[in-house]
């Protein structure tokens, strides 16, 4: 007998089948409005900006590149371009082996939606590709439109775009990447990014 | 404030063991507190112990034979009383799984702690109690989490202005001044064996309680747990520091002179 | 008998300032949750759903593993079952060597932690790098984590500023959190950039998606999980979740109970393989569906993980994780321990508690922890010959209301005596640290007759 036939048969006899689910969880009310969203993006050591107009966009992040980018490379996704224009930014190679973008010093993404709740970003698999991009950059801009905010997880992971889940991953961004394990003292840019800016996109 | 009619309650005293041999005078003040307020008080000598220190060290037939004795020795009794939170938390709490759920339940259901025993049954926070001395409370982890005398700092959301009735009779003593203290529900580490088996970090987290307790500047540190207690002062006696143990019955067995 | 993990104490966190810091950096966290679980109006009942949610899964185990392992199959990775803990080493070391990867970075798992897993691949060739900081100092340091979610919280900023003196090239001296944080930044890159594989555990497995969730702060995990072709997840069976809708849930509990955060930064669904990639998930037993089939303890297979009964522990902050003994310390350790440990001192570990409940209130699974560790010692934690007959004799005299004042009087003649110190005294362990109570004076009960007989009121 294999060890799954051997493990399942112990768990079927050992699970009653009987312990009824809970019922659905009906979460409270929250603000859902950008304000709200970046307070708790603050608290995460994240730069809320904005929200800007669609029109305002390119150049407030401009201004947010040429202060980070030190002369680095900045990236931007393909749906991010649509959305900047032309500006101190680069697609991203075709093909791009993840493994050089050891040096990029600004990426720039489109987040899917923002929580409410938590200040996290949703990056679609099909946004944060190479996967690498958005956690190898030295810092990171999120562009989100804030009509796509929702109040909590429970609505995020509802809100989960259909394939989602079919392109590999999903991940929910809150703030820079970030450690506490040196005597409990908090200090941002562990591996990933050390900075995260989320422009809120107005209309 | 004159003595409360409380239309006789027949309490039956539940005087732990430890109490009986080494802390008898707060048997007797318990005794004193509940005939101001108009019980009648027996004591039934056949009692000793309620079997608390086997449940924890897992000798479970010695358990299971005291708690029958126990249950036996009380069956006829309207309100067993007790002043110790961690004796009625084992009746309450844990004599389910060795008497059966309907006879603990019960025997629980007429067993109570001192403090809310006066304050939930008889109805009233101040017993006439004068004691003009600053006090801080050493709370019990089994009367907060195991009895619900209080709302323990882990639960959330609760209302932070309900006091747990330790707090509440004091708060009713005349001349009383309450000192809060750091980190006011932790464990006092003596844990009943684990005193004896783990005796370097009962000793830790003792001193760090009786520090707590000594900052706050009360002179006397009291609460609901005889055994918290004795272990405290015992720390006290030997660090040297630190305000001294008097259990909440002996407080509220003091009245103003004359 | 003073306990071993006493002893151990005693000697791995000397009284003193390392030991005032480790208290205070652990209920620092304990004091982080309390303010962010009262900020969340939902979190009590996210308590109860969470409860009741790791209540049915576990009770239809059977069914949630295998809607997984069909899932996750479809969407491209391949499952493997691993019975224990040299069945997960053998897969896990069968798949790299298969690869001739010898390269690896590893972020967080305990469970990996458990099954003794680096040790294993680094003999056979194989270097294992761990990723998180708090790991990374560890393994630097060959010593293992003390804490589920903070591996060197035992450790101050001058033990790491020498440790990375040593294996990192930073400045002698150098104690600042952010530089050597960024030390450490750098020299991990390398790692991450030259792996041929990453090992990561999982927070969670999603029965209704096949989806794992792998949560972190650093990032660590999200690197080693793009850069790498090759992925192996190393999980134990009991971190199913039925679907996305309870994942919510517990996503919400696990950081605020852990650090005070309403979500970790990096929270990551992975289903299935990058394109061009493999993704291996190992499922592993080793010992969980014994505790699965025992009626008192399969409650603990609720466990997330959160390390919030660590931070509350009276004990854990005094004794630090290296003097369980065990992968897992703490209060989740010491009530796992008898089911998944090995030694006996492992099964003792649930006499390591002063049963205060702390542990029990905090759990955001509402895994009555306390009164585990109660349980395990009426039936699993061993007890010596002596102590069983001390036990006996004890209740014999308890039984008697005759024998136990006899007993009482004859404690107060030879009281003097017990008070003072002498080799062979019994009440030696007491009298390490505390004075013995002051001599009694005659009892409760016999002062009670005397004053009924004198008519006191």
């Amino acid at each position: 007998m294999s060890a799954r036939e051997q493990i399942l048969g112990r768990i079927r006899a050992a699970a009653g089948h009987a312990a009824l689910a809970p019922p659905r969880f009906i979460p409270g009310a929250r603000r859902t409005d950008f304000a709200a969203f970046a307070q708790m993006l603050v608290a995460a050591g994240g730069e809320p900006h904005g929200p800007v107009t669609a029109a305002g966009l390119a150049g407030r992040v401009a201004e947010r590149c040429r202060a980070w980018s030190a002369g680095g490379r900045v990236l931007a996704s393909d749906a991010a371009l649509v959305r900047l224009g032309g500006g101190p930014w680069q697609p991203v190679p075709v093909d791009a082996d993840p493994h050089a973008l050891a040096d990029v010093s600004v990426a720039i993404l489109c987040g899917a939606f923002g929580v409410a709740e938590n200040g996290a970003v949703g990056l679609d698999g099909r946004e944060a590709l190479p996967r690498a991009l958005p956690v190898l950059c030295e810092r990171l801009i999120l562009l989100l439109d804030t009509s796509r905010l929702v109040s909590d997880m429970h609505a995020a992971l509802a809100a989960l775009p259909p394939d989602a889940l079919a392109h590999h991953h999903f991940t929910f961004v809150a703030g820079p990447s970030k450690t506490a394990d040196i005597e409990g003292v908090l200090v941002l840019g562990a591996h990933g990014p050390r900075a995260l800016a989320v422009f809120g996109i107005e209309g | 404030m004159p003595e409360r009619e409380a239309g006789g309650v027949k309490v039956a005293l539940f005087i732990p063991c430890y109490v009986d041999q080494l802390a008898p005078e707060v048997g007797l003040a318990t005794a004193t507190v509940l005939e101001r307020l108009g019980c009648t008080v027996s004591f039934d000598p056949r009692q000793t112990c309620c079997g608390q220190p086997f449940i924890s060290t897992g000798a479970r037939a010695e358990a299971v034979r005291l708690a029958r004795a126990h249950a036996a020795n009380f069956a006829h009794a309207e309100a067993v009383v007790c002043p110790s939170a961690s004796c009625v938390a084992t009746v309450r709490r844990r004599y389910a799984e060795l008497l059966g759920a309907e006879p603990a339940a019960e025997l629980a259901a007429r067993t109570f702690e001192l403090a809310e025993f006066i304050v939930s049954r008889l109805g009233t926070c101040d017993v006439g109690a004068h004691f003009p001395h600053r006090v801080a409370l050493l709370e019990s982890c089994h009367g907060l989490r195991e009895l619900g005398l209080g709302q323990p700092t882990e639960q959330l959301g609760g209302d932070p202005s309900l006091l747990g009735v330790t707090e509440r009779l004091l708060r009713g003593v005349a001349g009383l001044e309450l000192r809060p203290i750091a980190r006011r529900d932790e464990c006092c580490g003596f844990g009943g064996a684990f005193s004896v088996g783990f005796p370097e970090l009962s000793a830790r987290i003792g001193r760090d309680r009786l520090r707590a307790l000594a900052e706050s500047g009360a002179e006397y540190a009291t609460g609901t747990d005889a055994s918290c207690l004795v272990h405290l002062d015992a720390l006290r006696r030997r660090e040297g520091f630190g305000p001294r143990a008097i259990h909440l019955a002996e407080i509220l067995a003091r009245r103003a002179p004359g | 008998m003073t306990a071993a993990l006493d002893r151990a104490a005693t000697e791995l966190l000397p009284a003193g300032p390392r030991l005032v810091a480790h208290d205070a950096a652990v209920f620092a966290l304990r004091e982080k949750r309390d303010a962010a679980g009262s900020a969340e109006p939902d979190f009590e009942r996210l308590r109860e759903y969470a409860r009741a949610a790791k209540a049915h899964t576990l009770d239809h185990l059977d069914l949630y593993l295998e809607r997984f392992e069909a899932r996750a199959t479809a969407a491209g990775a391949i499952v493997h079952w691993a019975e224990d803990a040299p069945a997960l080493n053998r897969i896990v070391h069968a798949l790299l060597a298969e690869r001739g990867a010898r390269q690896v970075v590893k972020s967080k798992s305990m469970l990996t932690e458990e099954c003794g897993l680096n040790p294993y691949l680094e003999s056979r060739g194989i270097e294992v790098v761990d990723t998180d900081l708090g790991e990374r100092i560890v393994q630097l340091g060959h010593e293992p984590p003390s804490h589920i979610i903070m591996p060197a919280i035992h450790r101050t900023r001058e033990d790491i500023g020498a440790l990375f003196a040593r294996e990192l090239d930073v400045p002698a001296g150098e104690t600042d959190p952010a530089r050597l944080t960024e030390a450490a930044r750098r020299h991990l890159r390398g790692h991450f950039l030259g792996a041929d594989a990453a090992i990561t555990g999982a927070n969670f497995a999603v029965a209704e998606t096949g989806t794992l969730v792998v949560v972190t702060n650093e990032g660590n995990a999200d690197l080693g999980m793009s850069l790498p072709k090759l992925h192996i997840a190393c999980l134990g069976l009991e971190k199913l979740v039925p679907g996305l809708a309870d994942l919510a849930v517990f996503l919400r509990l696990l950081a605020r109970s852990a650090t005070g955060q309403p979500i970790s930064v990096y929270t990551s669904l992975v289903t299935g393989p990058r394109p061009d990639s493999e993704l291996h998930i190992v499922l592993v037993d080793n010992g969980r569906t014994r505790l699965l089939a025992d009626e008192h303890h399969k409650r603990a297979l609720g466990c997330i993980r959160c390390g919030a009964c660590l931070n509350t522990c009276p004990v854990y902050r005094r004794a630090g994780g290296h003097a369980y003994g065990f992968a897992i310390p703490g209060p989740i350790g010491a009530v796992l321990a008898p089911a998944l440990g090995r030694t006996a001192e492992q099964r003792r570990l649930p006499l390591a508690s002063t049963l205060c409940g702390s542990c029990t209130a905090v759990c955001p699974v509402k895994i009555d922890l306390h009164e585990q560790l109660i349980a395990w010692r009426a039936t699993d934690v061993p007890r010596g010959a002596r102590e069983r007959w001390l036990a006996r004799l004890a209740a014999r005299v308890l039984a008697s209301p005759a024998l136990y004042q006899l007993a009482g009087r004859a404690a107060r003649v030879v009281w003097p005596v017990l008070s003072r110190r002498w080799p062979g005294n019994p009440a030696a362990a007491w009298l390490a640290a505390r004075a013995l109570p002051e001599h009694p004076g005659a009892s409760f009960r016999a002062r009670w007759r005397a004053r009924r007989r004198e008519g006191v009121q």
